[in-house]
């Protein structure tokens, strides 16, 4: 109870006198494990969501078959002679696009007479009647269609009107499904389905006996996992990316718990003297930063949740273009997340507040007969730190030559982490030689730049440490801008070189990373012979399973390719004999996210199943390539017609004839498509298309690095208050000497404007060097892109500018203070 | 004609319900080139005359007239011109600032108000307070005594009409005590400085040309020392 009360009043009582400090603190930790709990909520309802949407009435299922480019039916007929029991579930899975308002929806095909589970799922089993019409299908209760209902679902390049005859069970989610005979046939399946699910006591190798060797066969969910293994890259990085808001407000939990120790050394020193111990100034302090923890992890966690509904939208879209279709199951706060959010709001607290704590421990009881604490000048061994940042550098550097360990950029992480070390080292020799270099020029200015200067110069550690915070979180700033600017260039310069048809078409159902709808091969034969068209290049994508990661095998036309298109493939100048050599069987390329990830090169041997078949394939050359991460192999379309035989293409690009003019072309084109749902795009729509989709994807990079900046900018004006409280004495001084209300404030704005200046300049110098390892390091070890380094001149000024004007801003309120204080009671207080 | 004139001047403090009565009815007179010593018991309301003296609050009675000018009603902005150019002050604790040199310190109201060649006038008017080459020292590295010479250095760096200094020996031992005021003298006879200075103890007052005593925020008596 005593000791209660002590801590009562020594730690709650003043941290409910400085409310403001207090809550701008809390605020601060709030916000960074805000950040860190929203993207955990949108990477769990991302990653959750590939599985609920194909998982559409999947039931229970011990094994599942899938083939590239499809499992021949036949295999069904095979599996179901076994002489163990077995239940066999062939299915088509696909995707629609309902036709008015542009949603896309799983569009399942499963043997609706053989499969009962529809009735299971809670839905009136079919009828006969129903089952016979070509124009039947089912709806999930999440499609908001009704039974009687008229749906037009957009199939790959064709628009069908179907009825609903039923609703289904909650299994079906917002699926539509369709029997197996009319999906086959309204998705142009040629004798393959999707996949089959198995239920059988019967072991693998037994069933695999029956199989074709091309097809594969595993444990029921594996796909599901090889999904999640591959977003774990992807999650990965995002997660780090999250907590920079949150390692930023551990500094300023720093910052506050410091200055409010070297405040109270006196009391300290007071207490100490009447015979409490070292483990309880200790302990006060801990606990201080523990509530301190607290709050800003329950309201992080209130913060979080509402984050994540934005975040989970801009994290959604990104997994869907760049990985695996899907929508973002719902947002759950678990008992887990609740916990993970206390513990860092606790952890970060608890870390930062170490030192201070030790420092508080250490106040002899003679301080409460000392003179006070405007004779502590907090100690700051400036040239050690200095000494350590150099080696925190080497450090850096030594680790950023490091291979990858597991496929994770780990060391890179480390050097980030380092370089941001050194950074932070090498403020206070930085500060206190600015201060000395930079007094003449402040002088001139004025009375008020001079006394700014100063006075952060006097406060060198707590200056260090806002200067430190602000310059961290603009640094990180810099760096992603830099990283992600170079990438955009590096990917418009990818877009020249490798778009050089005229017009671009693909069927109207959206296609993604792992969906590739198809036009029918007599389009692309009408289009062909066309008398402006010079040549098609058919593309044709499969979606395939390569050692346990998904990746994209593709055909495409490479005499085409090699007379009009161009390819850029690392350490070849002239990609033409590639193309030439292409053109025999047995070989391919591939792109060089896929080669980083397999460890592929020119000469090797790729063995891949193709169809019913394994076909080996000798690799020509790796290609630059930024279309998604997934990683692809092209082959020459003969190639692949040989194994997988359906002529249908994924996209198809149109050379003209030169001297056509674009729009005439454009008309003929789609005269040829004759009302088929196809977009016909031009080269540079394509291209903006493909920008707009770059920028989608790395907004969300953006906006944790705006929340960095917030808790940083919130810091200095939490400690700009408390600035401004701490001396108070000298600025009613000022006014006896003569000083003016809107000198005080000048001087307050320009402390703001010198700690903007300084956490700018080393944040543009620590960005530049993280920006490396952004670029070459974490990035290429994470998803296996070549980036060239390019300045994104315009984005950082505006960035910094922005930066800079909040870090004056955020003097307004505590401006304000300054100027309120009465001089006469301030100065003669103590 | 005085340089500091107080008329009838009262000021009542206000807080929580209460009014406390600091000054009532103070009438005084300050000739230029005097030095005339407030003193008094703690608490009889010398610091609050020295205030309402430097242009530092208003009184809530009658007025006070600083170099013929009426500090009331002025707004906080002519309020800071009339300090800028007629005041200095000097306080018991110092009041350096700890992150500037003796000579910042001194030059720091010639930067305020503006003006230039500051580093010039401060090193003269150090020279004056015996200061001399103790210019790039900081506080901390001076002597209670140096501290309050430098101070008094700054208070006068911009010939003020009028030095006020509250209690300038209170935190000092009594022989450095004993030079402050021998500074604070012969300023007032080398230089015609004119100061206003409060104490508590009779000895300092003794330095002065006038004592004005004071006891319970009323002038007792006036005295004229020399
Ligand atoms: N801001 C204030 N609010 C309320 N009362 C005040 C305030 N300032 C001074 N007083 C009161 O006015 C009276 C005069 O105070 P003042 O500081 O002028 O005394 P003093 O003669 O300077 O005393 P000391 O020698 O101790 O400095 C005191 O009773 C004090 O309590
Ligand atoms: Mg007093």
């Amino acid at each position: 109870m005593a000791s209660f009360r002590l801590l009562y009043r020594f730690v709650i009582r003043p941290m409910a006198r400085e409310r403001l400090r207090t809550v701008l603190t809390v605020f601060a930790v709030a916000l960074g494990v805000g950040v860190v709990i929203a993207i955990e909520l949108a990477g769990q309802a991302a990653a959750g969501s590939f599985h609920a949407s194909m998982e559409t009435l999947a039931g229970r299922a011990d094994y599942e078959v899938t083939a590239a480019g499809g499992v021949p039916v036949e295999a069904v007929g095979r599996l179901a002679t076994l002489a163990w029991p077995i239940r066999v579930r062939p299915r088509i899975e696909d995707y629609g696009m309902i036709a008015g308002d542009l949603r896309v929806v799983p569009v399942i095909g499963v043997d609706l007479v053989a499969d009962g589970r529809l009735a299971a799922a809670g839905g009136e089993a079919p009828d006969a009647e129903s089952l016979m019409a070509a124009d039947a299908i089912w709806a999930g209760p999440d499609t908001g269609y009704h039974k009687g209902d008229t749906v037009r679902l957009i199939l790959n390049d064709t628009e069908r009107r179907f009825r609903v005859r039923g609703v289904l069970g909650s299994a079906a989610g917002g699926a539509f499904v369709l029997d197996l005979g009319s999906a086959s046939r309204l998705l142009g399946r040629k004798s393959t389905v999707d996949r089959i699910l198995i239920e059988s006591p019967a072991s693998e190798s037994v069933l695999r006996a029956v199989l074709p060797p091309g097809c594969e066969l595993a444990r029921f969910g594996a796909r599901t996992e090889e999904n999640r293994r591959m977003l774990a890259a992807f999650r990965w990085n995002l997660r780090v990316l999250s907590y920079i808001a949150l390692v930023v407000g551990a500094f300023l939990i720093y910052n506050t718990l410091s200055v409010s120790v070297v405040r109270r050394r006196p009391e300290i020193g007071i207490v100490r003297a009447m015979g409490a111990t070292r483990r309880a100034v200790l302990g006060a302090v801990l606990s201080e930063a523990a509530m301190l923890g607290l709050a800003g992890g329950a309201a992080g966690l209130l913060l979080g949740r509402v984050m994540a509904e934005g975040a989970v939208r801009l994290v959604a879209a990104t997994v869907d273009s760049l990985y695996v279709s899907s929508r973002p199951a719902p947002i759950e706060v678990t008992a887990a997340i609740v916990a993970w959010a206390m513990a860092i709001g606790i952890g970060a607290a608890l870390v930062s507040a170490l030192t201070p704590a030790w420092e508080a421990a250490q106040v002899p009881p003679t301080e409460a007969m000392a003179r006070g604490r405007r004779e502590y000048q907090a100690r700051v061994r400036r040239w050690r730190n200095l000494g350590l940042g150099a080696a925190c550098g080497l450090a850096a550097w030594l680790a950023a030559r490091q291979a990858p360990v597991g496929g994770r950029p780990l060391f890179g992480y480390l050097a980030a982490l380092l370089l941001i070390a050194t950074g932070v080292l090498a403020i206070p020799a930085l500060i206190s030689s600015l201060a000395s270099v930079s007094a003449g020029c402040l002088r001139r200015i004025g009375a008020e730049a001079l006394l700014a200067g100063r006075s952060l110069a006097g406060s060198l550690r707590r200056t260090s440490v806002l200067v430190g915070a602000l310059s961290t979180a603009v640094a990180m700033t810099v760096a992603v801008a830099i990283m992600v600017g170079s990438f955009r260039q590096t990917v418009l310069d990818w877009m020249d070189d490798r778009l050089k048809a005229d017009l671009y078409l693909r069927p109207a159902a959206p296609a993604s990373a792992d969906r590739h709808p198809t036009i029918r091969a007599e389009l692309a034969d009408r289009v062909a012979k066309l008398e402006g068209v010079a040549a098609i290049d058919r593309f044709r994508a499969y979606e395939i399973n390569y050692q346990g990661m998904p990746a994209t095998l593709a055909g495409g036309d490479s005499r085409v390719a090699s007379r009009f298109g161009r390819r850029s493939f690392l350490g070849v100048s002239n990609p033409v004999p590639i193309f030439r050599a292409l053109e025999h069987p047995g070989t391919a390329v591939v792109s060089e996210p896929f080669a980083n990830k397999h460890n592929v090169h020119p000469g090797d041997r790729l063995r891949l199943p193709m169809g019913a078949r394994i076909v080996s394939l000798k690799v020509l050359g790796v290609f630059y390539d930024y279309a998604n991460e997934r990683g692809y192999i092209i082959v020459d379309r003969r190639t692949l017609l040989r194994y997988l035989p359906d002529p249908a293409s994924s996209n198809i690009a149109v050379y003209l004839k030169p001297g056509v003019d674009l729009e005439a072309g454009r008309r003929q084109v789609e005269g040829a498509l004759a009302g088929a749902r196809v977009q016909v795009l031009s080269n540079r729509r394509l291209r903006q298309e493909a920008i707009r989709i770059f920028d989608r994807t790395f907004a969300i990079t953006y906006a944790l690095e705006a929340v960095a900046i917030l808790v940083a900018v919130t810091g200095v004006a939490s400690a700009l208050v408390a600035l401004v409280i701490d001396r108070r004495r000298e600025l009613g001084l000022l006014r006896f000497l003569g000083g003016s209300r809107p000198q005080v404030a000048r001087m307050i704005y320009y402390e703001a404007g010198l700690l903007g200046l300084l956490a700018n300049g080393v944040g543009l110098l620590l960005g530049m060097a993280l920006s490396m390892v952004l670029i070459f390091v974490i990035n290429r070890q994470s998803f296996g892109w070549t980036i060239r380094f390019h300045w994104p001149v315009a984005v950082l000024l505006g960035v910094l500018t922005l930066i800079y004007m909040a870090t004056v801003l955020a003097a307004v309120y505590p401006a304000r203070i300054a100027t309120r204080l009465r001089p006469i009671e301030v100065v003669h207080e103590e | 004609m005085g340089i500091l004139r107080f008329e009838r001047a009262g000021k009542q403090y206000s807080t929580d319900g209460q009014t406390v009565t600091a000054l009532r009815d103070i009438s005084l007179e300050v000739e230029t080139g005097r030095f005339v010593a407030v003193a008094g018991r703690s608490g009889c309301g010398k610091s609050t005359l020295l205030n309402l003296a430097a242009a530092m609050d208003f009184p809530t009675a009658g007025r006070v007239i600083l170099d013929g000018v009426p500090t009331w009603p002025l707004d906080d902005f002519a309020l800071t011109r009339l300090r800028r150019g007629k005041i200095g002050f000097v306080f018991q604790s110092f009041q350096l600032l700890a992150a500037l040199s003796a000579v910042e310190n001194v030059e720091l109201p010639l930067m305020l108000a503006g003006e230039n060649d500051c580093r010039r006038r401060a090193v003269e008017s150090l020279r004056r307070v015996d200061m001399d080459g103790y210019e790039n020292r900081m506080p901390f590295q001076l002597s209670g005594g140096q501290m309050q010479r430098v101070a008094i250095a700054r208070a006068l760096v911009h010939r003020p009409r009028l030095l006020v200094a509250d209690e300038p020996t209170g935190n000092l031992d009594s022989a450095t005590g004993d030079h402050i005021l021998a500074l604070l003298r012969r300023l007032v006879d080398e230089h015609s400085v004119t100061i206003l200075m409060a104490t508590h103890s009779l000895e300092a007052a003794a330095a002065a040309d006038t004592i004005v005593r004071m006891r319970d925020g009323q002038i007792e008596q006036i005295q004229e020392g020399r």
